[in-house]
Order: C-alpha cells, then sequence, then structure tokens
C-alpha cells in the first residue's frame, strides 16, 4: 500500500526536527504506540497497539530512521509483528521552512502487511491509515502549542503520563 | 419411468441432515485425543531462516510440536500429483515436492510450516501463537502470465520460468490458415477469475493410530476416500494399504475441494504414530479460505473467426492457467484435457487450436471447481459467439443454431467427433435452445426491451449454451491422457438373507444424496421397497474400492457398477428361482420383485430366493450359496450433458448495480432418477456460476496476500440475489451406460456464467461495452459504462 500526504505546522524546521527526533514525544503523539525505546542513535524499539477494522493487536518491532538530512529530510523504516500478521513499511519525510515560523512536513512510503492483518485489514487500510495520520498531527499540534518548558524537561520527568494516542491536555 | 426411478422421492439422508444428526469429521471424538494447531506462513514468498519452538513447547497442554525439518528427517515425501501432463517438447511436467511441513522456504499464504498438538484446541491455538519463525521476505508472483515473463520470482527453482508445463491441442495449421481466412474475427482477452470453493464445512482430519494392531485410521473431509488411502499409503507415508482405514464419514459440500489428498490428512496420520494418540485438526474459515484448493485463474486470448453468414471457421486460443504453488492432486488434468477438449462446444467448427501454458505462482493451489476447466471452454466460446453475433450484426440465438452439431442420438447415428479428442455420445442441441428461448419468450422480450429503453431502463437477455464432459472416465483413454489412476468405479451389492440390500458404493456423497437415487435405483431393479435399501459409502473398510464423487461420475460410473452387479443378483436368483418352480431359467420373467414362469402365475417372491440363499436346504446342485456380487465399471466413453441458459437481468442507470431478474435453464442431463434431486443440483450449480459472474473472485495484491480471505470480503451470491429459477429438460439417454444417465451436478455453474455476463453486456449495448472483467461489479459496471459514455 502506497501512502503520502502533507501537513502544515506552525514550528520553525529545526525545532520540528529535533521533536521528531525524540523517541518521547513520539511515543506520546503516534497514536497506538505503548512504548517507543531508543536502542542506539538510530533505532528504536517499539511496541505498539493497532486497531483495523475487524481485527487489532499487539505488535512488536523495530524503527529505523535512515538517510538523515537534518533538518531537512529523514527515512523511517518500520519492521513489526503480531499474532495477526507482519507489517513492514518505508516512508520518506520531508520537512520544507515555508517561513521562520511555519514548516510543511510531507511523506510519502509504502507498507506491506501479512497474515490475517492482510486478509482482513486491507480493505479498511487506506482509511485506518488517513485517520492515523490525522490523528498523528493533531497530537503533534498540541504538543507545540502546550508548554514548551516542559518539552525541554528531560527524559525522565516526562515519562508517559497519559495513556497513548492521547497526549496530555486530552 | 419405474416405481422409483424418475420420482422426486425426498431424500432419505435429509432427516439426518435437518435434525442435526448428520456426523461430520469435526463431530468424532476419539478417547484420549489431541488437537493440532498448524502454523502458517503470512508470507506469500519468504526464505525461512529459523523455527523457534521452545516457548511453544512449555505452554501448558502441548504434546508435540513438529516442524519441516523433522519431516524432511524423517524421509517423509511430500503429497504427489495425479495426473501427468507433458511438455510439448516431450519433456515430463515440472513436479516440485510438496511437503507436509516445509523447512526451507515458504511459496503461499498459508504454507505449513510447523504442527502444534496439544491436549486442548485452545491450548494448541495459544500454542502455536508463541512459535517463532524468522522469515526473510521475498518477491511474489501471482498472476500465471506474469509468472512466466522473464526475470519474474522463481517459486520452485527446478522450474525455470514458472513453467509446469505447456501444452497445446487442436490442429495449428489448419486453424491459423482458417483464421487467415476470415470474414471477421472476434477476439476477447479477459481473465477467468479465481475462485474460492466454500464448502460449508471446512476440511477435518483425525488420525487414529492403533498401536496393538499397527493398524492406522484416517477420517476425513474427503469426496475421495479410496484415493486419498492409495496417494497416502503409496506415495506419502509408504504404510502397507492394508494396514490403513480411512473413512469419509458425512461430508458437507466440496465442489471438487475434497477430491484431493491434503497435507494436513498425512500430517495427523503420521503424528498420531509418533505420539501414540489420535490428532484431530480441522481448519477454521480463515484456513479455508488460505488451503482448500482454489478454482479457475486462467487468462486467456480467444479469437473466433466467422465467415460471411455468421459460419464459425476457426477458433484460436491462448491460455495461461494459474495453477498456484505447488500440483494438487488433479490440477494438471484441469485447463488442459478438461478443459482444451471442450473447445468445440456445440458448434461444427472445423479448426481448433488451443496454446496452453500452466504456471506456477505463489499462490493457493488450484484445482477443479465445480465443472473443472469446462466453465472456462465454456465462457470463452459463449463469450465469442455472443460478441461475434454483435460484431456482424446478427442475433446471437440464430448464429448459434446456425452453427450448432445436428441432432444424433448415438445409436441410429454416430456419436460426434469433435476436433480435440473427444467423440461426444448423443446430442439435440437445437431442442434445448429453442425450450429456452420458447421460456424466455425470447421475440416479445427484444419488444419489451426496447420500450424499457424508452423509459430509461437498461434491460439485457445473455443466451448460453454449454457442453460438458462428464461420468469421468473411461480408464484407458484417461491413462493415455497421463492420470495416474483408472477412474472406473466399484459397487458390491449384498441381499442379506431377509430379502435387505446392502450397496457398497465407491463413490462417496458430499451432498449429492446418493443415498436416496441409488436406491431409487436398487429398489426398482429388485422390485422391493426403497426402505429395504441401504447405501454404505465413504469407509475404505467397507467398501472394496472407490474412485470418489466429481466430475459428475457418481451415477452415470458408480450407479453403472451398481447396476453390474445387480444383473448379476438377479442372474443368480433366476436359477434358485428355476430350481424351487422346478422350471427352465428361460422360462423365467423377473418383474415386481418375484420370478414368474412365463404364461402362468407361478412364481416366486425376491425375498424367497435370498432367504434360500442363504439356507441352502432345497438348492440347485453346483450352484454356491450366497447373493453377494461385486462389480467394477469403467465406462466406455464421457457423458456428454448439455443445455441451454438465458439471463435477463436489469442494470441501475446511477449505481450499475446488476439485478437478475430472470433465470432460465433448460438442461439435457440424460435420462433422470430423481427430478427433485437434479433440479436441486442444478439451483446450486447456478447460483454458484451466477456467483462468479456477479460476485466472486480471491484477490491477491502484488506481495502475493490474499487480501479478501474472510466472509466480510469475499463475496458469495445470497439467495436475495438470485430470482426463482425457471428450469426446465430436454431427454437425449446416454447410449453407452444402462442407466442412461449423463450427470447433473456440474451444469448449472458451467453454463450460467457467461449467460450472466452477455445479458449485462447486452444491457450496455447503447453504451459500446464491449467486456467486463469479472465479477461484474456496480463498480465495474458502473465504470464502463462511463468510459463507454467518453468513447
Amino acid at each position: 500500500m502506497h501512502f503520502e500526504g502533507s501537513h502544515v505546522l506552525a514550528m520553525q524546521r529545526e525545532e520540528l526536527w529535533e521533536i521528531l527526533m525524540d523517541p518521547d514525544i513520539l511515543a506520546r503523539v503516534t497514536p497506538g504506540i505503548k512504548r517507543l525505546e531508543l536502542i542506539d542513535g538510530t533505532r528504536y524499539q517499539a511496541v505498539s497497539e493497532i486497531k483495523m477494522g475487524p481485527v487489532n493487536g499487539a505488535f512488536k518491532g523495530n524503527l529505523e530512521i535512515l538517510d538523515q538530512n537534518q533538518p531537512e529530510s529523514f527515512s523511517l523504516k518500520i519492521k513489526m509483528n503480531s499474532r495477526i500478521g507482519n507489517v513492514s513499511a518505508l516512508g520518506h519525510i520531508n520537512l520544507k521552512a515555508l517561513n521562520p515560523h511555519g514548516t510543511e512536513i510531507s511523506f510519502a512510503g509504502d507498507a506491506k502487511l501479512s497474515g490475517t492483518l492482510a486478509r482482513t485489514g486491507q480493505r479498511v487500510l487506506t482509511g485506518v491509515a488517513n485517520s492515523m495520520t490525522k490523528q498523528f498531527f493533531k497530537a503533534l499540534e498540541k504538543e507545540i502549542a502546550g508548554p514548551g518548558e516542559e518539552r525541554k524537561k528531560g527524559l525522565f520527568s516526562r515519562f508517559r503520563k497519559k495513556d497513548k494516542g492521547e497526549p496530555d491536555g486530552s | 419411468m419405474g416405481k422409483f426411478i424418475g420420482q422426486s422421492i425426498k431424500r432419505v439422508e435429509d432427516k439426518r441432515f435437518t435434525t442435526g444428526h448428520g456426523r461430520y469429521t469435526d463431530d468424532i471424538v476419539l478417547p484420549n485425543m489431541t488437537y493440532a494447531q498448524i502454523i502458517r506462513s503470512p508470507y506469500a514468498h519468504a526464505r525461512i531462516n529459523s523455527v523457534d519452538t521452545k516457548a511453544a513447547a512449555a505452554h501448558p497442554g502441548v504434546v508435540a510440536i513438529f516442524t519441516g525439518k523433522d519431516i524432511a528427517e524423517a524421509g517423509i515425501n511430500g503429497v504427489p500429483c495425479g495426473w501427468q501432463v507433458d511438455f510439448k517438447n516431450g519433456d515430463t511436467m515440472k513436479e516440485p515436492p510438496h511437503p507436509l511441513l516445509v523447512a526451507d522456504k515458504v511459496r503461499h499464504v498459508g504454507d505449513a510450516v510447523a504442527i502444534v498438538i496439544a491436549e486442548t484446541r485452545e491450548a494448541a491455538k495459544d500454542a502455536a501463537e508463541l512459535v517463532e519463525v524468522d522469515y526473510e521476505e521475498l518477491p511474489a508472483v501471482t498472476d500465471p502470465y506474469k509468472a512466466v515473463q522473464d526475470g519474474a520470482p522463481l517459486v520452485h527453482d527446478e522450474a525455470p520460468k514458472n513453467m509446469a508445463y505447456d501444452w497445446e491441442l487442436g490442429d495449428k495449421e489448419k486453424t491459423d490458415a482458417a483464421m487467415a481466412s476470415a470474414h471477421h474475427i472476434t477476439t476477447l482477452e479477459f481473465v477467468n477469475q479465481r475462485l474460492v470453493p466454500n464448502a460449508i464445512e471446512p476440511r477435518s482430519a483425525i488420525g487414529d493410530y492403533d498401536a496393538t494392531n499397527d493398524k492406522y485410521t484416517l477420517y476425513t473431509t474427503s469426496q475421495n476416500p479410496h484415493l486419498t488411502r492409495l496417494l497416502m499409503c503409496a506415495f506419502v507415508l509408504g504404510l502397507p494399504e492394508h494396514k490403513v482405514r480411512v473413512v469419509a464419514p458425512d461430508v458437507g459440500g466440496g465442489f471438487g475441494s475434497k477430491i484431493f489428498h491434503y497435507i494436513e490428512e498425512a500430517l495427523v496420520t503420521w503424528c498420531s504414530q509418533k505420539i501414540g494418540r489420535p490428532v484431530k485438526w480441522t481448519a477454521e474459515r480463515s484456513e479455508s479460505f488460505m488451503t482448500d484448493a482454489h478454482g479457475r485463474d486462467h487468462v486467456t486470448k480467444a479469437e473466433m473467426g466467422f465467415d460471411k453468414d455468421g459460419k464459425i471457421v476457426g477458433l484460436r486460443i491462448n491460455t495461461w492457467a494459474n495453477l498456484g504453488a505447488y500440483l494438487s492432486t488433479f490440477s494438471t488434468c484441469v485447463p488442459t484435457w478438461l478443459h482444451g477438449t471442450l473447445l468445440q462446444g456445440l458448434y461444427t467448427t472445423p479448426a481448433i487450436h488451443i496454446d496452453l501454458v500452466a504456471a506456477f505462482t505463489h499462490t493457493t493451489p488450484v484445482d477443479a471447481y465445480r465443472g473443472a476447466g469446462r466453465p472456462e471452454a465454456t465462457y470463452l466460446l459463449e463469450r465469442l459467439v455472443e460478441t461475434g453475433a454483435r460484431e456482424l450484426g446478427m442475433d446471437p440465438a440464430e448464429l448459434r443454431l446456425k452453427n450448432f452439431i445436428p441432432p444424433f442420438d448415438g445409436v441410429n447415428q454416430p456419436g460426434y467427433q469433435t476436433q480435440v479428442a473427444l467423440q461426444y455420445d448423443s446430442g439435440n442441441y437445437e431442442q434445448v435452445l429453442k425450450k429456452a428461448l420458447e421460456i424466455v419468450d425470447y421475440d416479445n422480450f427484444r419488444k419489451e426491451q426496447a420500450e424499457a429503453r424508452k423509459q430509461g431502463k437498461l434491460l439485457g437477455i445473455g443466451i448460453s449454451t454449454y457442453i460438458e464432459a462428464c461420468g469421468i472416465a473411461p480408464s484407458a483413454v484417461v491413462g493415455a491422457l497421463g492420470a495416474r489412476a483408472g477412474l472406473y468405479e466399484s459397487a458390491q451389492v449384498r441381499i442379506q438373507p431377509t430379502g435387505k440390500v446392502s450397496v457398497y458404493t465407491g463413490s462417496h456423497s458430499h451432498g449429492q444424496g446418493h443415498e436416496t437415487t441409488f436406491a431409487q435405483v436398487v429398489a426398482d431393479k429388485l422390485g422391493i421397497a426403497l426402505e429395504d435399501v441401504e447405501i454404505v459409502h465413504g469407509d475404505s473398510e467397507a467398501v472394496a474400492f472407490g474412485m470418489g464423487t466429481y466430475g459428475s461420475r457418481s451415477l452415470a460410473v458408480g450407479g453403472s457398477a451398481i447396476v453390474k452387479s445387480l444383473d448379476k443378483v438377479i442372474e443368480k436368483g433366476a436359477k434358485i428361482a428355476a430350481h424351487k418352480l422346478e422350471a427352465a431359467v428361460d422360462d423365467l420373467e423377473f418383474a415386481n420383485g418375484a420370478w414368474t414362469v412365463k404364461g402362468t402365475d407361478k412364481s416366486i417372491a425376491f425375498g424367497d430366493i435370498a432367504l434360500t440363499a442363504y439356507v441352502p436346504h432345497d438348492y440347485p446342485e453346483g450352484l454356491e450359496p450366497g447373493l453377494d456380487f461385486s462389480s467394477f465399471y469403467d465406462p466406455a466413453n464421457f457423458t456428454y450433458p448439455f443445455g441451454a441458459h438465458i439471463a435477463v437481468v436489469e442494470v441501475d442507470k446511477e449505481t450499475g448495480k446488476v439485478t437478475l431478474k430472470r433465470f432460465v435453464a433448460v438442461d439435457d442431463v440424460g435420462n433422470v432418477i430423481n427430478p427433485m434431486i437434479v433440479e436441486g443440483q442444478i439451483h446450486g450449480g447456478l447460483a454458484q456460476g451466477i456467483g462468479q459472474a456477479l460476485f466472486e473472485e480471491a484477490i491477491y495484491d502484488e506481495d502475493g496476500q490474499l487480501v479478501n480471505g474472510t466472509y466480510m470480503d469475499y463475496t458469495m451470491p445470497r439467495a436475495d440475489d438470485l430470482p426463482s429459477f425457471e428450469t426446465d429438460r430436454t431427454v437425449t439417454p446416454c447410449p453407452h451406460n444402462p442407466l442412461g444417465v449423463k450427470g447433473a451436478g456440474e451444469a448449472g455453474t458451467i453454463g450460467s456464467t457467461p449467460a450472466v455476463v452477455n445479458a449485462v453486456i447486452d444491457a450496455l449495448s447503447e453504451y459500446g461495452v464491449k467486456d467486463i472483467r469479472m465479477p461484474l461489479t456496480p463498480q465495474r459496471v458502473w465504470q464502463a459504462m462511463q468510459n463507454g459514455k467518453q468513447s
């Protein structure tokens, strides 16, 4: 499945880059993510729970950031396994500075599903992906609008307060 | 018509089926039984790097786990293919092994990797989730045409270009010349889409090893228990056949998918011996979608040449047939000898040639599905004829009548020799079409259609005529064509001392009503009551041998074997009767259940003769006691049912939704033993054929994932999608079997699909639509209308 889209955020490009590279924030804003841990410089281990049409499951796997070209672009390689099937995806993310306070983030990539997930979820996949993207940007916007100070605090103090998919303040 | 033959007797088996007393494989619970869950590949094509069963083995209730490595180390062969088709150059087809569990590489979604056996079904399922298989995903190919192009991912290293074989039939030179001289050539390129069989009862198998007697019993959902035993013993597990019993109890539908010997059958049998306990496996619906052999899946380019009067002068076909990842039992003969040989249809086409490539792909194996090859042949012929008529500006009914083979009964006129190997037994093709046209009131319909158009309604009518080769099959003929088995049938008729009759047949009902139809034949022939006859089938220990039920063969072949045994019973009974009546055998006649001395009132009843045969106190000298005969019947030819189907549809202008308003089916299946059962079979067949035209398709994405493997996504025809069918018959008896029957199981499926598509195209005639890919979903029909409007 091919996915692509774009969104404009009221934030400076460099700042947005930092947010996107922060696993803790990402874990908060990405729908379905339960846990995201940095393994080394560019690789993360992730646990997520996703409902796709009639099936849902807990996924475990890796996220890897490739081709980092700070602050312009990077690629994201995802491989997640679950008892209902596996997901592998490769996406390219571009950040374009529109003005000092606005950045357009665009993404494009392909995802592959297997197993029960593919058999039962394919039909609703695009819909699920679209709604998850919307949730992601909405949460990101909230994150940006939220208290900047807290965002800058250390990792530990910001340890997941709320349930995943519903970042703080909701 | 006899007392029973020709009567719509209610099915005796329905009492148990409709009251919940049917006994299916999964209903069987054996003492100490274990339950198996099979780990299946989520990928279409992947290398197996490792299989870690440690966590699963530690799960409570787990009894044993076996992987592909265990099977390979045990030296177990894969399941074999039952029909050899050679390449055009004479090389043997490519026949890569289909292991019970794969060790190195998975080749379709659902390919079996490991089996977890546990105390309960739930424990087996839970533990199966703990088996960690490390796959390295590889590129896949799912389309038979793309599979044989350079650079396509290989399914098996030993099959270059993914070719299982290529094949041709007919006279190429003559056909090319005929096409070159044709006044008009109609060309269609289309996909005959892949279908999932969807038997209501999922497959199930129980292996039960008895160590004290060193005997194996396999209970399985099979249309073909004896063949399963033969293949499993001789080719897979290397077991002595007399130590193996295969039982197929009640079987809840198959449509072909339960003919074949599946890996699970051999797997549970082997596992049972390994663990010393019975092992049961039952497919869940999603496993059925992934692992029951699928049907159809042809990519075809078809050309039909006509002269200026609309006479067909030639037919040229190129087909790419998808066999899936492995060769299923009869997969190889379906696109060849059950498809290419039917391309004569009902027409006098003087030159025919088919060129075919059979391809391996990373998909579920494809094999016979109700009709098997014949629906594909009928579809291409009837779409070509219909399209040709439109292009030539002729009426499609008239064009067909102009090209039909003239009537022949196979007795006074010889059978019809086709251009493609077969010799039709008997037929009267004009008659069925004329009858169908009359029922639908064809001439009036065209007026109605024109009137409806004025009101903005899109009405269409579509005709299809078909012939099929059934009563499978004469052993010598199929042997010459590559079959690795004979296709005769056996029957034993055992007269009990009290005159009751047990019949042991090698045919095996999976819904056809054999217990009724066969009993009607027996009761009539012996002049006894229907309830005095018991039909026994589906148990290799009870029935001597059998080739099962498929290809509309049970009555034509299995029924004929019963008649042969009945004849022997009557012949021997006459000797006993002659002795008792003190008359010569030649002076006796047998009728209404008694032997009578001709011209007198001296007679003796069947029951008395039965008793005498077993209590031979006053008995002919030199005659053996007992009244029990076995017979094997090998048919002289295939049987050739035929018919004409007409669909009337309305297409919604706004949405493209097709509503089937009428469906007329006039079928000639030879003599009919039970009209109600025949009609029921026709109805079911029509629903399936219409299902292909309008609803059904197994869809693989480019990675080889089956994306509609559930009933939420795979559309089955439902009652409210179908009109009340208008069925009728003509009767042209089969001249070469004792009952004169031809077979009715597949007729409905074969004839109906092109009738519906032809009707939709007719409805869209003002849009200039030539073809729409099946199934004709509202979206596709709507799109075709939009494209048509634009052009």
